[in-house]
């Protein structure tokens, strides 16, 4: 007997007749005929055992399932790193259109000038913010563009006969797709540790510069949250010994309008639009990971790219601004590295999103540092009275008058005094109706949270956040390290999930006994 | 600007935390990297302007839905159901992240959990993830899991076999993933029907893996590939991609011996979209499960001893392991893999039979429709073709695709875009929305141009 019972909704459990599911027209040929359009031997015997199941039952079953799932839009979502701003519903209007839905990669440039024409501005747009001289929008992801952008910088120090520069310089605060997506290209990864204020270590990173350095990679603000004020200098150090400078683009949401990666020195830069623009993250994706570089590295950038000249007589049609879209191939590009032009409807979403604030980006930015920085002020000055009742307070991540757009919090004062540990503190989160902050990220802080509020949410829902979070520190550590108490599901088992390994349903039944 | 609550409440927030503007925030910027002027973009619209402009723009594309159309490819000119795009756009599915917090997220964990279960169906192999980027980057990353695995008893040390009809896109993007590990790419030859040139491929034993498509970019179902497990050996995987949806109707690889399979999942759950958001399809057998890429949802149980479900294996993965994981992804295609469950469970076993059938009949429609033309010649017409089929024309098939456009007809990709030396050639897709208006209005189309070219 398995006392675990099963799954409330089990999908595989619908076993209706073969005409309870979806209809479809009739195939244009008798099977008898479609059979012999397949080789005997290779004929199916048995369908996949896949549900069977209704309209009717399935929009329940995927409702019951949504009802159980947390989003932006159930509550507060202050994953740090992550950027979970609202995302506009006009967007899933617009990647609705059949301009986009119904488009095909290959199809003839007079066929796609809408589209390629919000590519072309997207491309230039991206240039503007960062100051960078060339964009790809191909990159899917984040990782991938960090990895796109390590190819063109192989590329380029190969071509320059520097091929042997094979060490890439990585921050210990930096996410882990940096040193994952350069080990992808080959290189060796160089972690340099970060200062006792969690910047970057000028020292440490001289003493492993020279004439191996291929790049180094890092965010700015940092993944603590902080404004590296000495990142020109940085740059200095590694652009002497030869190196490229890269930027992760996860903390851009913090300094658009106010400073770029261009005027900080910086090389090659991927941005999240997922993040920064508003692409849904939809439970891990689709993201889109563009990247822009320098004009010295435009020509390894992956292919085609959107260009424009002006409207010629013999041109039939355009999109009515006088200019003729097409695609271009950069002199030495590195090919491809999504099969097509990379998440094409999540630039769409983004180049709408773009379009509510154009050249005020930088409110944008300023609202996601001010509640930032009002919230970590409110959790970190709680009224007397509640301070009275704390077992023991957070400490800042990294000290600092101001952060950017997120700030960490240790736990560690709490955890040695009361032993409520950072897991513990998020668990309990998630009884109050939010999403518990990114957990023991970046890992050079103990018992990290990670918060980043975003622009996108009111004083009234920072100012409760805040009073929740500082209720939990009052709380009897036996209910918060057993939290948490009012979701779907308890404290979850990973585990027994990892000992145990059941990846996928048993088949046509129900699970239970 | 409307997507900010807090506009106009500034100063009431500063002077909360004793400040008295928010330029004092920035003040961690140095002068010499602060940027003085403002952005040189147009001015904020409101949703009303953005929503003309994108109906304008994007309305001046011309949509494959528009006209008959032959162009595939690789994508298809899917129709998927209505519910599929309302229930996957619930805020709840739309809006949420990565399921870390698994407590708050199991909605997502089971229908990814599913997802995998259907997949696992499909493809006849134990294990799938949650979905990577695309086809491509599925096989990229199957091809340096699968060295990862094989390496240590290969005799033909960090080298890999691939059929030479893969198309030269995805060629590039496998490229690009291997060239950091160090492998060596050898290519397998075809025969003039378009099947593997099985006798030679036994030179693929003892390498780290071969990859194969089923059917080949042609379109081709090669009954040869059912004897190549056995002939590249156990140490050797064989990894192979799949047109998910013919797998209707041809037996899956799994069956036949395949380790890994991939493909393009978008077939079920998304329109073409232009080529993305798309997602790949990643399954196999149990000796790669710790080298595998991407994400995977287990069933655990939680404090109560309650079914639940959580992300699973996560050590081989870029945020624990950093530089040793076993592929940097991170956010990948998990809300189109969603659409794609949604889908495949409202087709079902008996719709997935029905669809594939729809696709075989379109395709095997079209190709004899074509072949009666004098002037065309089937450049394979011993094949059996699912989808896809090539044609020889009298003239340059990029022409006869110029001349088709004009007359409302996309017949399809001239295949000297792919290979310059089949720039005769025409590559025909077909999907299970192909009409007998469609073939018709192709098959004059192309007797129309070849009566041009020959006057």
């Amino acid at each position: 007997m398995d006392k675990r019972g099963g799954i409330l909704s089990d999908i595989f459990a619908f076993n209706g007749s073969s005409n309870a599911g979806w209809s479809q027209p009739k195939p244009i040929l008798p099977i008898s005929q479609i059979k012999e359009t397949v080789p005997q031997s290779m004929l199916r015997s048995n369908p996949p055992a896949w549900p069977r199941a209704s309209e009717p039952e399935l929009v329940r079953h995927y409702t019951w399932l949504s009802r159980r799932n947390f989003g932006i839009d159930t509550g507060f979502y202050p994953l740090g790193s992550c950027t979970m701003k609202h995302n506009p519903r006009v967007n899933e209007r617009i990647v609705n259109l059949p301009g986009i839905d119904r488009m095909h990669p290959l199809q003839p440039e007079h066929q796609i000038q809408g589209i390629l024409s919000i590519f072309f501005e997207m491309q230039e747009m991206l240039a503007v913010c960062s100051g960078m001289d060339q964009v790809t929008l191909q990159p899917v992801a984040g990782a991938q563009g960090e990895f796109t952008a390590m190819r063109c910088i192989q590329e380029f120090h190969r071509e320059r006969g520097e091929g042997h520069r094979n060490k890439v310089i990585v921050p210990d605060s930096a996410h882990g797709t940096n040193p994952a997506s350069a080990s992808m290209c080959g290189y060796e990864i160089i972690e340099i540790p970060s200062g006792k204020d969690g910047r970057i270590d000028l020292d440490a990173l001289q003493s492993v510069v020279g004439d191996d350095t291929a790049a180094m990679m890092i965010t700015n603000p940092s993944t603590l949250g902080v404004f590296e004020p000495e990142i020109a200098k940085a740059s200095e150090i590694v652009h002497s010994a030869g190196g490229q400078m890269y930027y992760d683009g996860a903390n851009f949401n913090a300094i658009i309008g106010k400073t770029d990666p261009g005027m900080m020195g910086f090389d090659a830069v991927h941005y999240n639009l997922h993040k920064t623009f508003s692409q849904p993250h939809g439970g891990g994706g689709p993201g889109s990971g563009p990247i822009g570089v320098k004009a010295h590295l435009a020509k390894y950038l992956p292919t085609p790219l959107a260009s424009r000249r002006k409207l010629n007589d013999s041109d039939t049609q355009g999109v009515g601004d006088g200019f003729w879209y097409s695609w271009i191939t950069p002199e030495k590009t590195i090919g491809k590295v999504q099969q097509w032009h990379g998440n094409a409807g999540a630039v769409v979403r983004c180049w709408a999103f773009y379009r509510r604030y154009g050249r005020e980006l930088e409110r944008m930015s300023e609202h996601a540092v001010l509640n930032a920085n009002y919230l970590r002020y409110k959790i970190m000055n709680p009224d007397p009275e509640v301070a009275s009742n704390i077992h023991a307070m957070p400490l800042d991540g990294a000290p600092t008058d101001f952060v950017m757009h997120e700030f960490t919090l240790s736990m560690i004062q709490l955890k040695d005094k009361v032993g409520i540990t950072g897991k513990d503190i998020a668990k309990r989160l998630l009884d109050y109706g939010v999403m518990a902050p990114t957990l023991y990220f970046p890992m050079i802080v103990p018992e990290c949270l990670m918060i980043e509020p975003t622009e996108t949410e009111s004083k009234e829902v920072l100012d409760q956040f805040a009073k929740d979070f500082l209720n939990i520190l009052t709380e009897d550590p036996e209910i918060v390290t057993t939290a948490p108490h009012t979701t779907d599901v308890g404290r979850v088992d990973e585990v027994w999930a990892a000992r145990n390994l059941i990846l996928r349903h048993p088949g046509n039944h129900t699970v239970q006994d | 600007m409307d997507q900010l609550p807090n506009l106009g409440r500034e100063q009431e927030m500063l002077s909360i935390m004793g400040l008295k503007s928010i330029d004092e925030l920035f003040s961690n910027i140095p002068e010499e990297v602060r940027r003085t002027e403002p952005l040189p973009l147009p001015p904020p619209q409101s949703e009303e302007e953005i929503w003309r402009d994108a109906q304008h723009l994007l309305g001046s594309n011309i949509n494959l839905d528009s006209r008959p159309s032959f162009l595939s490819a690789g994508l298809s000119r899917n129709f998927v159901p209505t519910m599929v795009g309302m229930l996957a756009t619930r805020g709840e599915f739309l809006t949420s992240y990565t399921p870390y917090q698994a407590e708050v997220s199991q909605g997502m964990l089971q229908a990814m959990w599913e997802f995998q279960t259907m997949i696992s169906e499909l493809v006849s192999l134990p294990i799938s993830n949650v979905s990577m980027y695309d086809a491509s980057t599925s096989a990229a990353e199957a091809i340096t899991c699968a060295v990862r695995v094989h390496n240590k008893k290969a005799t033909q040390k960090e080298t890999i076999y691939i059929s030479e009809l893969v198309p030269p896109h995805r060629m590039s993007v496998i490229e690009n993933y291997v060239q950091g590990a160090g492998i060596n790419i050898q290519i397998l030859k075809h025969d003039l029907n378009g099947h593997l040139d099985i006798d030679s491929a036994s030179i693929a034993n003892g390498s780290c893996a071969v990859y194969v498509e089923q059917p080949n970019s042609f379109g081709i179902l090669d009954e040869g590939l059912l004897k190549l497990k056995e002939l590249i050996g156990d140490n050797t995987a064989l990894i192979v991609g799949v047109d998910a949806v013919s797998l209707g109707v041809v037996s899956p690889p799994g069956e036949w011996g395949a380790d890994i399979v991939v493909g393009e999942g978008q077939p079920f759950g998304i329109g073409p979209t232009f080529g993305g958001p798309i997602y790949g399809i990643f399954a196999c057998t149990e000796r790669y499960i710790r080298q595998m890429p991407g994400r995977i949802v287990g069933q655990t149980h939680d404090s109560n001893e309650k079914m639940a479900f959580t992300l699973t294996l996560s050590t081989r993965e870029q945020h624990i392991r950093r530089h040793r994981a076993t592929s940097n992804i991170c956010s990948n295609e998990t809300l189109i893999a969603l659409m794609g469950a949604m889908h495949m469970s409202l087709l079902g076993p008996d719709g997935i039979t029905v669809l594939s059938q729809r696709v075989a009949a379109s395709t095997e429609v079209t190709k004899k429709a074509l072949q009666s033309i004098k002037g065309v010649e089937l450049v394979h017409p011993n094949s059996h073709n699912f989808r896809d089929f090539v044609i020889k024309l009298p003239g340059d098939s990029g022409e006869a695709v110029a001349f088709m456009d004009s007359k409302g007809v996309m017949a399809g990709l001239p295949l000297g875009q792919w290979w310059s030396e089949m720039s005769s050639c025409l590559l025909i897709g077909c999907d299970e929305r192909t009409s007998e208006s469609d073939i018709l209005s192709l098959v004059s189309g192309i007797k129309e141009w070849i009566k041009e070219v020959e006057s």
